[in-house]
């Protein structure tokens, strides 16, 4: 068993070459990178004051910068280098714990990053905690209630919640609830006084700026794990250990609760090493829908500006936490089930 | 063509779960509107008839202006010649327009008033004009359009080549398992939405273009779904039996093992579409899909978005999604149940 998580531990380290040697290299060849932008500044700035002074046209269309300086400034970026090369240049800051300097906000991509940790993490354990104390009563209920009516409006509403993707829905209820009835704010985490507010009406501020993308983080999350929890208990029910049990005179109440039940949360257990990438990562469209300044927003808005140190940074926490995140699951079932072997 | 009678006995299941059923038809129904949207939503009329001769101008060439004794060489104003027949309605001249009077490209201003406007019966916006005043409802249709086959296109690429690749990795386990694990483990972790953006951001992505990307990154689900499979199929007794009578590998793949993972491979196939529809419509929305002018689902949530005011834009873009998301799960659920073989008891 220890030779197994062993062995799956080993196996990060080829799959995470893997990941950001197939990313690196795309970014290299993307037209936009950090150089041109700064050739097209350099080109505005002088734009801008060769139109205050009027010289002629052709003085304007010429390069900004010399030969010498984008020499510099690739070397700078590590451009000058094969791709191979610079790769293991950034694989070897990354392992020493430097991720690099952001070339939008010339800060460091660790600090960025960390700024942003706090708030995905907040909306990620929300979204856990509420989903999860909501699915498993609900699973539970309609996998006794099976093919009741109660059973089916639930499903249904279930059906349309997964049905739509969580960021449609948080457009939607802003149409909704913050422009057309004006109940919530618009987006954002805190209202502009936010530092004038009261302690108790700062909290209430928050959790006002929370409710809609809270919801519209919920929406997909809770059909899976409903149904997880109730096709797992309705197969539990229906097989031959909960029939012995009924058969030798417990009560229906203590065959589930006792026998069944027990068992039926095996997989979703095993979901929450999954969840690990969701929390800390969130998802970019309902962050950007909202305007919460999360990881998942940054990830999106780095791309989009070509701000590769942090597209790379983000990678590298993402898909650790990714790979981190299965072994963990696999963990979790080892731990709940003993008849799972791995070999 | 004969169908074996445990297909039937599905199908049956099918029919029965009336949910499933209804939203199959409505799918159908609407997919069939889709197809014929050029009769519903256009700016060519229907039939003309114009000095005792008759026009279908709906599809085919361009008729000019001067056909229908106008003075101009580009093509006819069907609205505004529908008003002069109005007003000459003894002449015995006639046309029949579309529901909706609009394509989806079109641009209608109307003078003092600037888009988006609200719905208005009067001038058919049966949904309204977007920001820059081209009909809602004629945007809406085609776009379901381009969504539905785009998905239905990009789900055949991701099928070809998941399915071959995963019965493969199956079959022959071992090395070349190994192998493709460890790709599908390094490509399931590329952030795919990235890369499209990076891509898309470099060239303006086509229709064929944008399937190819993205099946570049969608054949992985369905790909460990057969892999799984396979292996399951593969220890099964007449797969031995068929190698016994000297079967070659790509025979008993493609003859034995592929048509018993069928059912496992219908039951994926509708939350495929509508995933691919989702994923069409978010990169409409972030600006990176298929190029302005198309029509799409995703270019109106991103004008209902920046305009909550005009309720009228994300309101229909909104509802018009959620019943083709809907329905297609329904479906997609009713299939699964139905091949599902399992009948779970329970106790009263």
């Amino acid at each position: 068993m220890t030779a197994y998580f062993i062995r799956r531990c080993l196996l990060i380290i080829p799959t995470f070459i893997g990941i950001t040697i197939m990313v690196f290299t795309i970014t290299r060849f993307v037209p936009g990178g950090p150089i041109e932008r700064m050739i097209a500044q350099a080109q505005q700035n002088r734009m801008g004051e060769t139109s205050a002074t009027a010289t002629s046209a052709s003085d304007e269309q010429r390069q900004p910068l010399s030969e010498d300086q984008i020499l510099e400034l690739k070397k700078y970026y590590g451009f000058d280098k094969p791709i191979i090369v610079s790769y293991f240049l950034w694989l070897g800051k990354v392992l020493r714990g430097d991720l690099g300097v952001s070339t939008r906000y010339y800060d460091p991509v660790w600090q960025i990053i960390r700024e942003r940790i706090p708030i995905s993490l907040y909306f990620g354990l929300l979204t856990m905690i509420i989903g999860y104390s909501v699915c498993i009563p609900l699973g539970i209920s309609k996998a006794l209630k099976h093919k009741c009516t109660y059973d089916n409006i639930t499903s249904i509403i279930l059906f349309i919640g997964y049905a739509i993707p969580g960021w449609v829905a948080g457009i939607m209820m802003l149409v909704l609830f913050a422009s057309y009835w004006d109940i919530f704010p618009l987006g954002g985490m805190v209202s502009d006084d936010f530092d004038d507010l009261s302690r108790i009406s700062q909290l209430g501020d928050i959790i006002w700026h929370t409710l809609l993308p809270l919801s519209a983080y919920m929406v997909g999350l809770f059909t899976v794990m409903t149904f997880l929890m109730k096709n797992t208990l309705m197969e539990n029910l229906s097989s031959d250990y909960v029939r012995t049990a009924i058969a030798k005179g417990l009560s229906f109440k203590q065959a589930v609760f006792k026998h069944a039940l027990r068992n039926s949360l095996i997989p979703i257990a095993t979901s929450f090493g999954n969840n690990i990438s969701i929390i800390l990562t969130g998802s970019f469209l309902i962050e950007k829908v909202f305007n919460i300044d999360g990881m998942g927003l940054l990830g999106y808005e780095s791309v989009v500006d070509r701000d590769y140190p942090v597209v790379m940074g983000i990678l590298v926490i993402s898909s650790l936490l990714f790979m981190i995140g299965n072994i963990l699951s696999d963990i979790c079932v080892a731990i709940v089930d003993p008849r799972v072997q791995f070999k | 063509m004969t169908l074996n009678p445990l297909t039937i006995k599905k199908l049956r299941r099918f029919k029965s779960i009336r949910r499933g059923y209804y939203s199959f038809i409505v799918l159908m129904i609407l997919i069939g509107v889709a197809l014929g949207a050029e009769l519903l939503v256009n700016h060519r009329a229907l039939i003309v008839c114009y000095n005792g001769q008759y026009y279908f101008p709906t599809y085919g060439r361009m008729l000019p202006g001067t056909v229908f004794g106008g003075d101009y060489e580009y093509e006819t104003d069907y609205r505004k010649l529908a008003r002069q027949f109005a007003k000459t309605s003894e002449s015995g001249n006639w046309m029949l327009l579309p529901i909706v009077p609009y394509n989806p490209y079109e641009n209608d201003f109307k003078e003092g008033l600037y888009p988006p406007l609200p719905p208005s019966f009067h001038d058919r916006h049966f949904l309204g004009v977007d920001i820059v005043g081209r009909d809602i409802a004629a945007r809406l249709i085609y776009g379901f359009r381009i969504a539905i086959f785009f998905s239905l296109l990009l789900l055949a690429a991701n099928y070809i080549i998941g399915i071959s690749i995963g019965s493969a990795m199956g079959y022959w386990g071992g090395k070349f398992d190994l192998f493709f694990q460890r790709i599908i483990e390094i490509w399931s972790n590329v952030p795919f939405l990235y890369v499209i953006i990076i891509i898309a951001s470099i060239v303006t992505p086509s229709f064929l273009v944008l399937i190819l990307i993205m099946a570049f990154f969608g054949w992985i689900g369905i790909t460990w779904i057969i892999r799984t499979v396979t292996y399951k199929e593969k220890e099964r007794e007449y797969v031995l039996a068929a190698k016994a009578l000297g079967a070659t590998d790509v025979r008993i793949i493609f003859k034995h093992i592929i048509p018993n993972t069928l059912a496992v491979i219908v039951t994926f196939a509708p939350f495929a579409i509508s995933g691919g529809i989702i994923s069409l419509t978010s990169l409409d929305y972030l600006g990176f899909g298929l190029p302005p002018p198309t029509p799409s689902w995703g270019e109106l949530l991103q004008q209902g978005w920046a305009n909550m005011d005009a309720w009228w834009i994300s309101g229909s873009v909104i509802t018009a999604m959620v019943v083709t998301l809907m329905t297609v799960t329904f479906v997609g659920e009713a299939v699964r149940e139905a091949s599902d073989p399992k009948q779970y008891t329970f106790y009263e």
